[in-house]
């Protein structure tokens, strides 16, 4: 085929001559160009990059518009378009990755991070956006070294509202995973960090309880108190910090005052007060009560605890709570020596049987009375 | 040029350029240098124009209505600069840089370089679905070609010259230097050993610096870290590897196609033609605008994972139809790109059906993807380890090898299976330019056909009568005469067929009749000019005679077949091989032989 498009014979290539001059020239003209050309294209990439980032800007923030509003998918293409455009910025880039990990892809959201975090492994946002990828894959372990990461990170702007997000972010975790030392580990370093800061002291104060130091909670709740006598929230946090440690009493006497100085809204506390004196009335360690009344208390103690395992066991094992509730109530009918003796069994039993459903079963809504006493057996 | 005068210039830059100038090593190391830097900075220049201008036409939010227009009167325009001014700067540019390095010299026009930067500027802005890099390839092999000729280096400098600019305009391009050397080698150069290694790599390297400093390091394609999930996930890239051989030879042959018939097409037609392209390209994009351009932010969007399996399937498809059409048509620009979008689309379809069917064992679609390109290009533009390369260089990931070395093997073994001639190689003889293989540049060290050429014999004309052809014929001991007519080189005869319709009686028919009898009985073995080319080895004029029959081919120009060089006998051949052979040796002194 004979086409046109492309001549096929070109004139010859002229005999190669150039004097020294002609040649000088050239390439005088060729590095002239080189010059020219390196102003010309910095200058062009300037504006390229200029109307690049106008562009992203405004994809990410229609974005970030449709992500608020809960149109995760729609805000996903802008603030990909966003990351496509100006892709040296971070922002856009950790801003895709949890927008992705909202669209439930934790995988991918993790995918498009790595090479961030290569970028820049001391980056805490995108440490922090890491640890929540983790949290979301279940690889709590894994999620608790790149909170660190976060906490200890570099932060261009706000680092030090940034770093506390972070670290309650790991607080919140670990107090999910009941990670108690791990917990008291977090909380010691910032106990005395927000001094100023109420809400921020009463969280903590509330993780300190969580993480079994209630006396610390304590103390934070009392120097609030002394700061604002008035404060409701913190004669809460004094009731949750007593219900802790057993003392069931001054927690009612807190809740109490609490509910004093919010009389238009305690609709909240009723539960907690009702709690409070459910325990009260079943505590079978409480001082100054006689001995019939303590056996009678210790035997409510080891029905209900019974009546808890058996209602858990039953749905996994019914053979094993049949066996159980005929040991349980052998052992109590044989073991009348004496009421101290009978107090003593029937309390050692149902600590036992708790330990049980501790182990094997969900926690319930309403058994709260029930653990808030164990609890203080077991101290 | 502005004229210096030497006495003006003082003496020791004289001598130090004179020096220079002697030194070929030296000269070649700084012209590299300049080269690279040069066409990196051009390159650089022609893809921001080209964004910039894409971003005026394309405005975010613009009406639909834009996506019809814009590609037509872009391609109207171009299509009228084409044919007006710049012909050579239609298409691809690698057939023609390859052109200038075998046929020409080393010899691309200053003019013919504008007018691709102009013409590809316009047409890829315009959103013909075109790739960059083959006209980047022209424009710096160009680029090359003036410099040297300007500085009066020699023919052979200026060649050498050539994959010196296409490397350092390849590494601008697409911002993968050892990729760009590869192809340079591997595709333009044909030889994977050429003396001008060193020279490419420099001007890669060169350019890749003036990349940096302008742009940064901003890779091609921002793309996740993939990594083969398990073993037997090969399994789906060797499924890959087969759609994307299919799909490659699909593209191919409707690309080859299609141009065949628009080249059928009057002459005159031809600057309006690339409209054809132009709207079917803006008749396509109004309803799918992601075929538009080169596409590599939807190659970017795939590549990190964002895939509908409609959506890509569709954009695979309607690609191969949009780009062979423009390109067809005659529009500005190369296949390049576009093999690497349909490559990204067909390996994200593969990706998200394997992961639908077995997600625990194979990875997301955005890994098939990134295989995906390596596969088309090595499918389509035949070039294996430049494909591997460049995705390594485009990734920087490594572990993503394998499963692209095995996927592209496969795609290029089906693709050379089915498509026997490259496509670059195809488009090139489409225009009647017979440029050398790869294959035929490795025997390179053995005996070459120029070696045992001789002068073209007196040749019979096709309205010639046999008698008077016998009475031409008879003294001569060669077995085969070409046949020419005012234009050239028509066929080949045999003498024996001659003297049969001599004994026949058959005095008054014509050699072109005889010719058409002869290659009905020779059935299969029938070729229309069976001919060889001077840098040839013989052992390919020895399977060619073999082929044919014929015991004497005619030597034929790469740049026109017709215009016959000389010719080479089958005894010519033995004596080169220092195979005696007395009575082929008789031809050499045949009046008949002489010039």
């Amino acid at each position: 085929m004979r086409d046109m498009r492309t001549p096929l014979v070109q004139p010859a290539a002229p005999t190669p001559t150039a004097t020294v001059s002609e040649f000088i020239a050239t390439l005088a003209i060729v590095l002239a160009a080189i010059v020219g050309l390196v102003v010309f294209d910095t200058a062009l990439a300037r504006v390229d990059v200029a109307a690049r980032k106008t562009y992203a800007a405004r994809e990410f923030d229609i974005g970030k518009q449709f992500v608020g509003k809960g149109e995760i998918a729609a805000g996903l293409e802008h603030i990909r378009t966003a990351t496509m455009l100006d892709s040296d910025n971070p922002t856009y880039g950790i801003a895709l990755a949890q927008t992705t990990l909202a669209d439930g892809r934790p995988a991918e959201a993790a995918q498009m991070l790595t090479p961030l975090l290569e970028r820049n492994d001391t980056a805490g946002a995108t440490n922090l956006a890491i640890a929540r990828v983790l949290v979301n894959e279940g690889r709590v372990s894994e999620a608790k070294s790149y909170y660190h990461r976060a906490i200890y990170g570099f932060w261009p702007k706000g680092a030090e509202k940034n770093r506390t997000t972070a670290r309650f972010e790991l607080i919140d975790l670990l107090a999910r995973e009941n990670a108690t030392q791990e917990l008291l580990a977090e909380l010691l370093p910032i106990q005395d960090d927000s001094t100023n800061d109420a809400t921020q002291r009463k969280r903590i104060a509330h993780f300190f309880v969580v993480a079994g130091s209630p006396a610390r909670a304590v103390t934070i709740f009392r120097d609030l108190l002394r700061h604002d006598p008035r404060d409701p929230e913190s004669y809460v946090g004094l009731a949750e910090a007593a219900l802790s440690i057993g003392d069931f009493a001054t927690a009612r006497t807190d809740l109490l005052a609490a509910q004093k100085l919010m009389p238009d809204d305690s609709s909240s506390l009723h539960p907690r007060i009702a709690l409070t004196d459910s325990v009260i009335a079943l505590d079978p360690t409480q001082s100054g009560l006689a001995l019939p009344e303590q056996v009678r208390r210790a035997k409510n103690l080891l029905q209900m605890t019974l009546t808890s395992v058996r209602k858990c066991l039953g749905v996994q094992a019914p053979q094993v709570a049949v066996a159980l509730d005929s040991a349980t109530l052998l052992l109590v009918s044989g073991a009348a020596a004496g009421q101290a003796q009978s107090v003593e069994q029937n309390l050692s039993l149902a600590e036992q049987l708790w330990g049980l459903r501790r182990s094997r079963c969900a926690k319930e809504g309403n058994d709260g009375a029930l653990a808030l006493i164990h609890n203080r057996i077991s101290q | 040029m502005p004229a210096l005068r030497v006495s003006a210039l003082p003496a020791r830059l004289v001598r130090l350029v004179e020096d220079l100038r002697r030194k070929e090593d030296r000269l070649a190391l700084v012209l590299s240098l300049v080269i690279g830097a040069l066409v990196g900075l051009v390159v650089v220049a022609f893809i921001l124009l080209t964004g910039r201008l894409t971003a005026l036409m394309y405005p975010a939010g613009g009406a639909g209505w834009r996506r019809i227009v814009v590609p037509t009167l872009g391609s109207l325009i171009t299509g009228y600069l084409l044919y007006r001014y710049f012909p050579l700067a239609r298409g691809s540019g690698i057939p023609q840089t390859r052109a200038a390095l075998f046929i020409h010299d080393g010899r691309i026009s200053l003019r013919s370089v504008m007018g691709k930067f102009v013409c590809c500027v316009i047409s890829l802005a315009s959103g013909i679905p075109l790739g960059r890099e083959g006209p980047s390839v022209y424009i710096g092999s160009g680029l090359s070609s003036v410099i040297a000729r300007r500085l009066g280096l020699s023919r052979a400098q200026t060649r050498a010259l050539i994959p010196v600019g296409g490397a350092a305009a390849l590494t601008a391009a697409f911002n993968t230097p050892i990729a760009a050397v590869l192809f340079s080698l591997e595709e333009i150069i044909g030889d994977l050993h050429a003396p001008v290694l060193g020279s490419i790599v420099l001007a890669s390297g060169a350019s890749w610096m003036v990349l940096h400093l302008v742009l940064h390091d901003t890779p091609l394609f921002h793309v996740p870290d993939y990594h083969l999930v398990s073993p037997a996930e090969l399994g789906a890239y060797v499924v890959l590897g087969i759609v994307g051989g299919l799909s490659s030879v699909a593209f191919v042959k409707l690309l080859l196609w299609l141009r065949a018939r628009f080249a059928k097409m009057p002459r005159a037609s031809q600057w309006i033609q690339p409209v054809a392209g132009g709207l079917t390209v803006g008749i396509l994009g109004f309803f799918v605008p992601q075929i538009l351009g080169v596409g590599y932010d939807q190659v970017e969007r795939v590549l990190n994972g964002d895939v509908v399996l409609k959506v890509v399937v569709t954009l695979a498809v309607l690609k191969i139809i949009a780009t062979s059409v423009a390109y067809a048509s005659g529009n500005a620009g190369g296949i390049f790109g576009p093999s690497l979008f349909i490559g990204s689309m067909v390996g994200a379809t593969v990706g998200s059906v394997a992961h639908l069917l077995f997600p625990a064992s194979t990875a997301g679609p955005g890994a098939y993807a990134l295989v995906g390109m390596g596969t088309a290009f090595a499918g389509i533009i035949r070039t294996p380890l430049t494909s591997v390369i460049m995705i390594f260089e485009v990734t920087r990931d490594y572990t993503i090898i394998v499963p692209l070395m095995i996927s592209n093997l496969i795609a290029f073994y089906i693709s050379q299976k089915l498509q026997k001639e490259p496509i670059y190689e195809a488009l090139a003889r489409q225009d009647g330019l017979h440029l050398p293989t790869s294959s035929s540049r490795t025997h390179s060290a053995v005996p070459l056909v120029s070696s045992a050429a001789r002068d073209v014999p007196e040749s019979l004309s096709p309205e010639m009568k046999i008698g008077e052809a016998a009475e031409r014929v008879k003294d001569s001991a060669l077995e085969s005469w070409p046949v020419a007519d005012e234009l050239g080189l028509v066929g080949m005869v045999r003498t024996r067929h001659i003297a049969h319709a001599v004994d026949q009686g058959k005095l008054e028919m014509t050699i072109e009749r005889l010719m058409q009898i002869a290659r009905r009985s020779d059935g299969d073995k029938a070729v229309a000019l069976p001919h060889v080319h001077n840098d040839q080895p013989l052992s390919r004029a020895l399977a060619r005679m073999r082929e044919n029959g014929h015991k004497v081919l005619p030597v034929v120009s790469r740049a026109n077949a017709r215009i016959m060089l000389g010719v080479v006998t089958f005894g010519d051949i033995l004596k080169e091989f220092g195979v005696d052979n007395a009575e082929e040796l008789d031809y050499r002194d045949h009046p008949d032989l002489g010039t």
